[in-house]
């Protein structure tokens, strides 16, 4: 590899102080990969567990919806709906992890009691309600897995980056000022003696 | 925010029972395709729920698009687990850890 670099003392100086300084980076870069990675690691435990619990709360509000709809009739499972006064809504903040900025959901009116429901007493069926508490746990269950799935994301993707940059560091720019260290030290070692040689054959003379 | 909700009609019917008004259903697929495109860049909507079986039908480059989506957050159910997640963790940590 071709060294485009100046064989001076100072270029020496100033290239100790940037591989130290590159040097810290690194170990700080390090650091921040290991705490992200033990922040993903614990969430997704976490998730494995949401996602298991969302695929059996779908399947029983399936089963629900089913049920009210052949005791019911598709029809008057359809009226209810629309029916329906109050719609759930979710609210999206954000906070941080290792300096990630991360999504929060926080989800309103998820799951609505009879009243909250509109459908009154006489409009209503025991299996419509069952049905729509279904939903209604369905619903939560899916803000929360949401909100973990994009954490998820982010902190992968971050991961990612901070992996590419640590590797980059250890294992090209380091090592190349490394290298240009010991050719500039070298280079300055021989002009050294060159320098000696020359005074010893200028006493000769 | 609201929750929208993208498939076929006894997919959305629970939801709609449950109070949620953002229900699309595409006729087709190239219909499904153009709404979830749409709700890409809908600022109103804070989640998507979709069939993880029509998601599953999605061509390669929208499902990606979808899945790197951060706002809104697109979430496939269904009875068996939507594996995408499982994928993005394995191409960038390199190791399945989804155990």
């Amino acid at each position: 590899m071709a060294l485009d670099i100046k064989p001076t003392r100072s270029e020496l100086i100033n290239l100790k102080r940037r591989i130290k300084q590159t040097q810290n980076g690194y170990n700080l870069l390090k650091l921040k990969r290991d705490g992200l990675f033990y922040e993903f690691r614990i969430l997704l435990s976490e998730m494995i567990e949401a996602k298991q619990a969302l695929v059996n709360t779908f399947i029983e509000a399936k089963q629900a919806i089913n049920l009210a709809s052949s005791i019911e009739g598709g029809l008057a499972v359809k009226s209810a709906a629309i029916a329906i006064a109050q719609s759930p809504e979710v609210e999206v903040s954000r906070h941080n992890i290792m300096g990630v900025v991360v999504p929060k959901v926080e989800g309103r009116y998820l799951s609505q009691t009879l009243e909250e429901r509109g459908l009154g007493l006489i409009g209503g069926s025991p299996y419509l309600d069952e049905a729509a508490d279904s939903y209604g746990t369905l619903i939560e269950s899916i803000v929360k897995a949401a909100e973990m799935e994009s954490t998820l994301k982010r902190l992968l993707v971050e991961i990612e980056a901070t992996k590419r940059r640590v590797n980059a560091l250890e294992f090209k720019v380091i090592p190349e000022m490394q290298e240009a260290q010991s050719f500039i030290q070298l280079r300055l070692e021989e002009m050294e003696r060159e320098e000696t040689f020359r005074l010893k054959r200028f006493k000769n003379k | 925010m609201e929750i929208a909700v993208v498939g076929t009609q006894s997919f959305t019917l629970g939801f709609q029972l449950a109070g949620v008004t953002r229900i699309l259903n595409p006729p087709n697929e190239e219909e499904m395709q153009q709404d979830l495109r749409q709700l890409l860049n809908d600022k109103e909507v804070g989640i998507v729920v979709i069939d993880a079986a029509d998601l599953l039908k999605m061509p390669d480059r929208l499902r990606i698009q979808l899945s790197d989506s951060i706002s809104p957050t697109f979430l496939g159910i269904g009875t068996e687990q939507d594996n995408t997640l499982r994928e993005q963790i394995k191409s960038a940590i390199g190791v399945d850890l989804w155990k």
